[in-house]
């Protein structure tokens, strides 16, 4: 699948929104199912240019560490 | 109940955002405790600073105001109705000074989110511990959270705790993940790329 800084944003996006409605659900679980959508999203940054490819890895391993930091905190 | 033909309501509406009947629940962090004999609200930064109790902070003159609340993730609630204090009266009472411009409003778990100070100062913005009459629920907030109506909701940082003075623009929490620094609903500014 070719990937765009758009696309790959979209799957940051959608981990934020399982994030953000952790608290709705199983947290756990909604946790879970955003570091699976980070990984897909990490697995096209190698198909973009190499400075939106260093900003959304930046964004992706923000994110897992503040998955990190609310799983230690729940 | 929203009907699309009528043009009042449809104004209330920004772009690309829906109405929801109900309150979804959305937080980055778990909920933080609250305990009314241990909470403490601090002012700090540039200005005089304060350090209040849950019973100091509530004996702060009281407004009640209505206001409509848009969330990123394109819902919006119309109506709604809070009872607090108006940022403006807390910041008068921490004593700002005048080389303040911006404010960070944070909360537990290293949430925060940033305004400029002339925003936070608005007629409409408060800290609000009631919502249409009940006390504001911890899911939403509670005991207290920040309300500034004209922005996306994220900048109304729930279970607020310390606002921090600053004589510059700081990016808050989600900020700094790739949303708009400034996040006004009716021009739809929702991501940093748009800056």
């Amino acid at each position: 699948m070719a990937a765009d800084p758009a696309s790959v944003w979209k799957l940051v996006e959608r981990a934020d929104e399982f994030v953000k409605y952790a608290q709705n659900r199983d947290p756990r679980t909604a946790y879970q199912q955003a570091r699976a959508v980070l990984d897909e999203a990490e697995a096209l940054v190698g198909q973009l240019d190499e400075k939106a490819a260093t900003a959304l890895r930046a964004q992706i391993e923000t994110r897992r560490a503040d998955i990190a930091r609310f799983e230690g905190s729940a | 109940m929203f009907r699309k033909k009528d043009p009042e309501m449809a104004a209330r509406i920004p772009p690309g955002q829906h109405l929801t009947r109900g309150w979804p629940v959305l937080s980055a962090s778990p909920v933080p405790p609250f305990d009314p004999a241990t909470w403490r609200f601090r002012c700090t930064g540039l200005c005089d600073g304060a350090d209040w109790s849950w019973d100091e902070f509530r004996a702060m003159p009281s407004v009640r105001l209505t206001s409509d609340v848009h969330c990123v993730t394109a819902w919006s609630k119309l109506d709604n109705i809070w009872d607090g204090v108006l940022f403006k009266e807390v910041a008068a009472r921490a004593g700002v000074k005048p080389e303040a411009t911006h404010a960070l409003v944070k909360a537990p778990f290293g949430y925060d989110a940033n305004l400029p100070l002339e925003a936070l100062l608005d007629d409409d913005v408060l800290f609000a511990w009631n919502h249409d009459g009940e006390p504001l629920e911890p899911k939403h907030g509670g005991p207290l959270r920040l309300v500034v109506p004209k922005r996306y909701f994220w900048k109304s940082t729930k279970w607020a705790n310390e606002i921090e003075f600053l004589d510059h623009d700081q990016r808050g929490f989600w900020e700094v993940r790739g949303y708009h620094n400034d996040a006004f609903p009716y021009l739809e500014q929702r991501y940093s790329w748009q800056e």
